[in-house]
């Protein structure tokens, strides 16, 4: 017995060139793999696009960039998102300064009204601009929240299974989250309710290494019950642009700061 | 029949636009893009009074164009991240002969030049504050026959022709706004909405015949506002300054010859803006001077006072969330106005209180917005309700349907006086 473990930590040793002799904890998973989500590089940008139907076809269509910027690994970040389509959002802009710790701070600035208006949005699960994603799915859920559990280890995938420790607060009983083993990207999320029937899922359809960041260009969400999908895609994604946290304020609300946004 | 051309024009517009189905459109290859609207309004009136016309309030079509530019043809304009805005409004007005006006909401150019300096030149719309609907340190012009009527949001906030220039430090940021043309609030004339005109001491339409003079432009009438503020963590606190000139007629020029005039007015108030109890909580305070009777004894002018406003907001969950205020004024130097008044004038109280409700809900994946706003004032025994829904059919073509209902125990009061001009709106817009 001893010279079977033995043996598999020598195999391991060679296959993984010496970076772990046994799998990483369920906590060093996840971590992880928040962090490949949520945390790439010291900072970044991208130009998103989603396209969300309906059930009967129809689409809607939203389009926007975002700054990021994180405070933390694992941590508190802050964000800018500034919308250009559909027009009657044009040039609308978002600022949330995500507090993993508690609610986060969001405002939202209307240059119709030059109104900076203070959010007072608890509810993180409801939809992103009305998309099949929730505010979560693009901010990050924190891990705090549930309890994680290794279902399986695969070849190639973790799958994790995420409890929630308030049921209350979410209309999901758990999710599982399929991980990619060599780089910790999620490639999909599959969300359970409390029937335990599966209706809603998340799916990666493209990721590629940008700066050598595993990044996720094209995302799909979709929604089972309701029978719609999102799709999001990523362009002119960069890493590590180099602003500081003092952007996040009032006046770059008012006033983008076209330079990180070209 | 200039109103049916008029709408044919419009549903020319839309099915052009449709045709081709793009969001807005560039200027030449690399210029500007521009984008905009066309929309078609009208609001069905209840109410019998003296106005222009009996059956509505609002029948118009309006088309926006609006534009931002960056030009980078020097380098200094690129270095200082130059931006040139414009927003202009086309509106056929059918309550009022189909006249066809131009209305620059915006035209301006904005400039940093170093990374502690920011600088607005030029038409555009200065807002700050806390409150919503309610204004205490706000004192830029507003239009409250678009309020009422039932228009977009948009055109409560009137544009100014000023300056803002903006500095910024580390601990401390501080907006300078100048305003070197007066601009009053839009208010009731009698010809759209009916009011309550204190010279004939009823609720009046065409035949109020009062003027209301504005000040002279003169280098001493340049209204300054200042805003000094700072974010402590989450918390967000301002100290505000104004100095200029009542935005709404407040003070007697002539009784005879029925001239109102715009009283000088400064203003000094703070506020203070952050997360409690879940939600967001506000409180703002001001204290108006009014210049022209600072010991409250001139009978003709407006008394200072001290208003302030609480504020919660919270979202409830599943795309609802409602808003909270308390808004209270008081006229200091009450027993001076008191002792001022001639016999048997009309006595104000000396306190006012307000209180508003916001409740809004989203539905059908946040394409349906059904919101509802509610003034109370306790005190005046007057009520104003704003009950609205608004739909976004895709995502370049919305609906909205809404009314304006205000009630009152008297005819002077700020939405008693309102009574007759309740209405039920629609707007269809496009947008490009």
């Amino acid at each position: 017995m001893k010279k079977n473990v033995l043996l598999i930590a020598v195999f391991s040793f060679f296959f993984y060139s010496g970076s772990v002799f046994s799998e990483p904890t369920v906590q060093e998973i996840v971590n992880k793999a928040n962090n490949v989500s949520f945390y790439q590089g010291k900072d970044g940008k991208a130009s998103i696009s989603m396209t969300i139907s309906d059930n009967q076809g129809r689409t809607r269509k939203r389009v926007f960039k975002i700054l990021r910027f994180d405070i933390a690994d694992g941590g508190n970040q802050k964000f800018f998102v500034y919308f250009s389509a559909p027009a009657d959002v044009e040039n609308m802009v978002y600022m949330v300064w995500k507090n993993v710790d508690g609610n986060d701070d969001r405002w939202m600035y209307l240059p119709a009204l030059d109104l900076v208006r203070r959010i007072a949005a608890t509810d993180k699960r409801s939809s992103f601009v009305g998309s099949d994603f929730v505010y979560e799915d693009i901010s990050g859920r924190s891990l705090e929240l549930d309890t994680h559990e290794l279902v399986s280890s695969e070849q190639d995938t973790y799958k994790i299974r995420n409890t929630p420790k308030n049921s209350n607060e979410v209309e999901f009983a758990y999710f599982d989250v399929y991980i990619r083993k060599d780089n910790f990207m999620p490639y999909k999320a599959e969300y359970f309710n409390k029937k335990n029937k599966l209706y809603r899922t998340i799916e990666a359809l493209e990721i590629k290494d940008i700066n050598g960041f595993p990044t996720v260009l094209k995302s799909k969400a979709t929604d089972i019950e309701k029978g719609s999908n999102t799709i999001i895609e990523f362009s002119e994604v960069e890493y590590d642009l180099g602003f500081e946290e003092n952007i996040f304020t009032e006046r770059f609300l008012r006033r983008p700061p076209r330079k990180w946004l070209k | 029949m200039v109103k049916i051309r008029s709408i044919l024009t419009i549903l020319l517009f839309f099915t052009l636009f449709n045709s081709n189905a793009s969001a807005s459109f560039k200027l030449g290859k690399n210029g500007p893009s521009v984008s905009g609207f066309a929309e078609t309004a009208i609001g069905f009136k209840f109410g019998t009074d003296t106005t222009l016309h009996d059956d509505y309030n609002m029948m118009e079509e309006r088309f926006q164009l609006k534009t931002k530019w960056y030009p980078e043809f020097m380098d200094i304009l690129s270095d200082y991240m130059a931006e040139i805005a414009f927003k202009g409004d086309m509106l056929i007005d059918g309550y009022d002969e189909a006249e066809a006006n131009f209305d620059l909401r915006e035209l301006n150019l904005a400039l940093s030049p170093t990374g502690w300096l920011d600088l607005k030149i030029g038409r555009q719309v200065f807002t700050w504050g806390t409150g919503d609907y309610l204004f205490v340190n706000d004192l830029f012009p507003k239009d409250y026959i678009s309020f009422y009527i039932g228009r977009e949001d948009e055109y409560l906030k009137k544009p100014n022709d000023g300056a803002k220039l903006s500095l910024y430090s580390k601990n401390i940021n501080f907006d300078i706004v100048l305003i070197p043309f007066f601009e009053p609030n839009t208010i009731f004339t009698g010809e759209r909405l009916s009011f309550f005109d204190s010279f004939r001491q009823s609720i009046s339409g065409i035949e109020s015949n009062r003027s209301l003079i504005e000040p002279n432009q003169e280098i001493d009438n340049i209204e300054f506002a200042t805003r000094l503020y700072r974010n402590f963590g989450s918390i967000e606190g301002a100290l505000y300054t104004f100095r200029g000139f009542y935005k709404l007629p407040r003070g007697y020029l002539n009784e005879a010859e029925k001239q109102l005039l715009y009283p000088r007015l400064d203003v000094y108030g703070g506020s203070v803006r952050g997360p409690v109890l879940g939600g967001i909580g506000n409180i703002e305070l001001g204290f108006y001077d009014s210049k022209e009777d600072s010991s409250g004894d001139e009978r003709l002018i407006e008394n200072s006072a001290v208003k302030y406003l609480l504020g919660y907001s919270k979202d409830l969950g599943n795309d609802f969330s409602i808003g909270l205020q308390y808004f209270h004024e008081q006229m200091l130097d009450y027993d001076e106005y008191k002792a001022s008044l001639m016999q048997g004038e009309f006595n104000r109280d000396e306190h006012r209180h307000l209180f508003t409700l916001r409740a809004t809900k989203l539905l059908k994946s946040q394409t349906v917005r059904a919101n509802i706003f509610l003034f109370y004032s306790p005190s005046e025994k007057d009520a104003y309700l704003r009950p609205s829904i608004h739909y976004n059919v895709t995502d370049d073509f919305n609906i909205s349907i809404g009314a304006n209902l205000a009630w009152g125990e008297y005819d002077y009061t700020e939405f008693g006086q309102m009574e007759k001009n309740k209405n039920v709106y629609l707007r269809a817009r496009y947008n490009f």
